[in-house]
């Protein structure tokens, strides 16, 4: 039987619109759009949007901050993650402003090309960056941690496992995000023995080169582009590359368990040692199990509940929240074996207080 | 066999060149590594070439290993399924995608460019949702069952085969048995070069169009299970993006027309393996990361050209 094209299509707009009432209130999606321009003017509880730079289990944590502001404070917050970069986060961020907010938190996927975007926003509503900066915009503060400070946290790990050195090599999604630079020149600069920097005047080595000084040799920094298949074979073929490979650094989440998963392919986990950031649940296992050293955590909890925080603050007029320079730092956790039962217990009983 | 002579070579000299420029690319643990990517990215190709055969095209494949991965994790983790029943509606699951894209294309009539574009949109929106973006995996459970994708046969004390590419040989020998061998293959390759013509002939065009999708999709429905058992993370929103791009290059590279009518599975098998290497052979050369797209554009680029150019002589010699 031959069905006619009008019945087929006849048939899909109730099914479309079965499916969008499939969705849980608090989803990006499924708020209903309002032609309020903010709560202020409908004497509304306060909204507010917490915008991430992608779709990762890291903003699943700080999702959960931002709930328990949410909870705490009595307002409304949107956690929009967009799932393919900038563009999407832009569109997230217009609709956003479209259904009428009090204040946005952006973690910018390309801060130095987002200025402008940025500074349309903040026109508009009060603006505050998180997990990544854009210095340069009209973000009104930063909320994060220092990276390139965490980086050199994350080098100290290195050399705590490998006190008399060895060649590693650095692992990440991408290089182009401001975040990721300041973490790699940090665990540079202090695996290679060099002064610190500061962020204002931050001299980045160049990709591609070979880097070495006192007992460490970096060896590369392999991007994979958020490509999880792509991640695990750059372990793979930098173990095949350098056979006396000590160290394998994951700069994002998701790049010491695939590590990890290489190492363990290799029967080289334990040998080839690993350094991570971030508290993906295969990490916290692996330090369990003694695969991993350590990690550095940012407590992305905090990420959410402070943005909204600050954000509920600045709304109300009390300016005074935002820090004199701009930054309001969230203090690194290192996790090793020693305390990683410990941060886990915390973890869960945060996450499920944001449930 | 004459039309691969081309690829064949092309993937000779990036093996012999990435040999001589670093040794250790013949190390037994990377030519191990080399030949599980294949295999993994194999299923997918070799589902992509039965549809491209047909003069279709399926852009779902991505977002259905995606899907396939996701939901295999959530219905072991979560629901506690047993493995079998688990893998089994896993692999229905495709197969019900496939029928349908093959019932939307043929039976309504629509293109097979918008109908699966819009099943890369709604497998992925499908998985996101069932996971509500949670990214899904094992731990460290099904460590048995994982073996399917991570171990291997060893054959010497730093080379094994992956067990992943001993499936993907029972099922390229299948396939290529199929495609080559059966009458059902003829009539898959005459529908390809002139659905008309065939239809006249007496061939159910319809019903191998609808076949070819749905061995499309359980082939990425394979696939799915492999990587996420193979990686042991799926992300819902990122697992098998872009798939969809390499299973149809690895499968043109292989010597199927987008215009349909012509592909073998030898092929589709060579070109994964190029695609592979090509990746592989950045990262062993050290090679920028950056530059890995242009590198490996460029490469098929010139390889297409030189196949076609030396094909164009051949034709004028005969003639």
């Amino acid at each position: 039987m031959k069905i006619s094209k009008r019945t087929f299509l006849a048939g899909l707009p109730p099914v479309a619109l079965g499916l969008a009432g499939c969705g849980k209130s608090g989803d990006s999606a499924a708020t209903p759009a309002s032609t309020a321009s903010g709560s202020a003017a409908t004497g509304k509880k306060k909204r507010f949007a917490y915008v991430t730079n992608g779709v990762d289990p890291f903003w699943n944590t700080a999702s959960a901050g931002v709930r328990a502001a949410e909870k705490e404070f009595g307002i409304e917050c949107q956690v929009l993650m967009p799932p393919k970069g900038l563009v999407d986060q832009q569109r997230m961020i217009e609709s956003a402003l479209a259904r009428g907010v009090d204040g946005i938190a952006i973690s910018p996927c390309d801060a130095a090309n987002q200025v402008g975007f940025l500074n349309e926003v903040a026109g508009r509503v009060p603006v505050i960056t998180h997990d990544s900066d854009a210095p340069m915009s009209k973000r009104l503060c930063f909320v994060g941690m220092d990276n390139y400070k965490a980086g050199r946290a994350a080098g100290k790990l290195v050399k705590e496992i490998l006190p008399s050195g060895g060649k590693v090599m650095l692992f990440v999604g991408r290089m182009e995000q401001l975040n990721s630079q300041q973490r790699r020149q940090g665990i540079i600069d202090e695996i290679l023995d060099r002064p610190t920097q500061t962020l204002e005047k931050l001299n980045q080595d160049p990709l591609g080169k070979e880097l070495s000084g006192g007992k460490f040799v970096v060896l590369d920094t392999r991007t994979d582009g958020f490509d999880y298949p792509k991640a695990k074979a750059n372990a793979e073929d930098a173990m095949s590359r350098y056979q006396d490979l000590a160290c394998m650094i994951g700069l994002w989440a998701y790049n010491s368990p695939m590590c990890l998963e290489a190492a363990k392919a290799a029967g080289k986990a334990g040998k080839v040692r690993i350094v991570s950031f971030d508290e993906q649940e295969p990490t916290l296992r692996g330090i369990i199990d003694g695969h991993i050293h350590g990690t550095i955590s940012q407590q992305p909890y905090y990420y959410g509940y402070d943005s909204v925080r600050i954000l509920k603050d600045i709304a109300e007029g009390n300016r005074g929240v935002i820090p004199s320079n701009g930054f309001f730092e969230i203090p690194i956790v290192e996790v090793r074996q020693a305390n990683v039962q410990e941060f886990w217990k915390k973890l869960k009983t945060l996450q499920a207080a944001g449930a | 066999m004459k039309k691969l002579l081309g690829i064949t070579a092309l993937l000779i000299f990036v093996i012999v060149v990435t040999a001589i420029r670093n040794p250790d690319f013949l190390n037994g643990y990377n030519l191990q590594n080399l030949v599980r990517w294949t295999a993994l990215y194999g299923f997918i190709s070799i589902g992509a070439a039965f549809v491209i055969v047909t003069g279709g095209i399926d852009l779902s494949i991505g977002s259905v290993v995606g899907l396939t991965g996701a939901l295999l994790a959530i219905l072991l983790t979560k629901y506690q399924w047993p493995v079998p029943v688990a893998i089994a509606t896993v692999l229905l699951v495709s197969l019900v995608i496939g029928l349908a894209h093959g019932v939307l294309i043929t039976k309504v009539g629509l293109q097979p460019f918008v109908v699966t574009l819009c099943g890369l949109l709604l497998y992925r929106g499908a998985a996101r949702f069932i996971t509500g973006d949670q990214s899904q995996g094992f731990g460290q459970q099904f460590e048995g069952l994982r073996k399917i994708a991570v171990s291997s046969l060893p054959v010497t004390p730093t080379f094994g085969i992956p067990v992943p590419s001993i499936l993907l040989a029972i099922v390229a020998t299948l396939a290529g048995l199929l495609l080559h061998k059966t009458v059902w293959g003829r009539h898959l390759l005459a529908l390809g070069g002139n659905e008309l013509a065939a239809r006249f002939s007496g061939v159910r065009t319809d019903l191998i169009k609808i076949q070819a999708y749905a061995i499309c999709a359980v082939m990425s429905g394979v696939s799915g299970i492999l990587f996420s058992l193979d990686l042991n993370s799926i992300q819902p929103s990122g697992l098998g993006e872009f798939f969809e791009l390499y299973a149809i290059a690895a499968a043109v590279l292989g010597g199927c027309t987008l215009r349909g009518g012509e592909g073998t599975i030898v092929g589709v098998l060579i070109g994964t393996a190029l695609m592979r290497v090509l990746y592989n052979a950045i990262n062993i050369l050290g090679i920028p990361t950056h530059l890995e797209f242009a590198i490996i554009g460029a490469v098929i680029l010139a390889g297409v050209v030189t196949d076609e150019l030396v094909r164009r002589m051949a034709n004028r010699r005969l003639g």
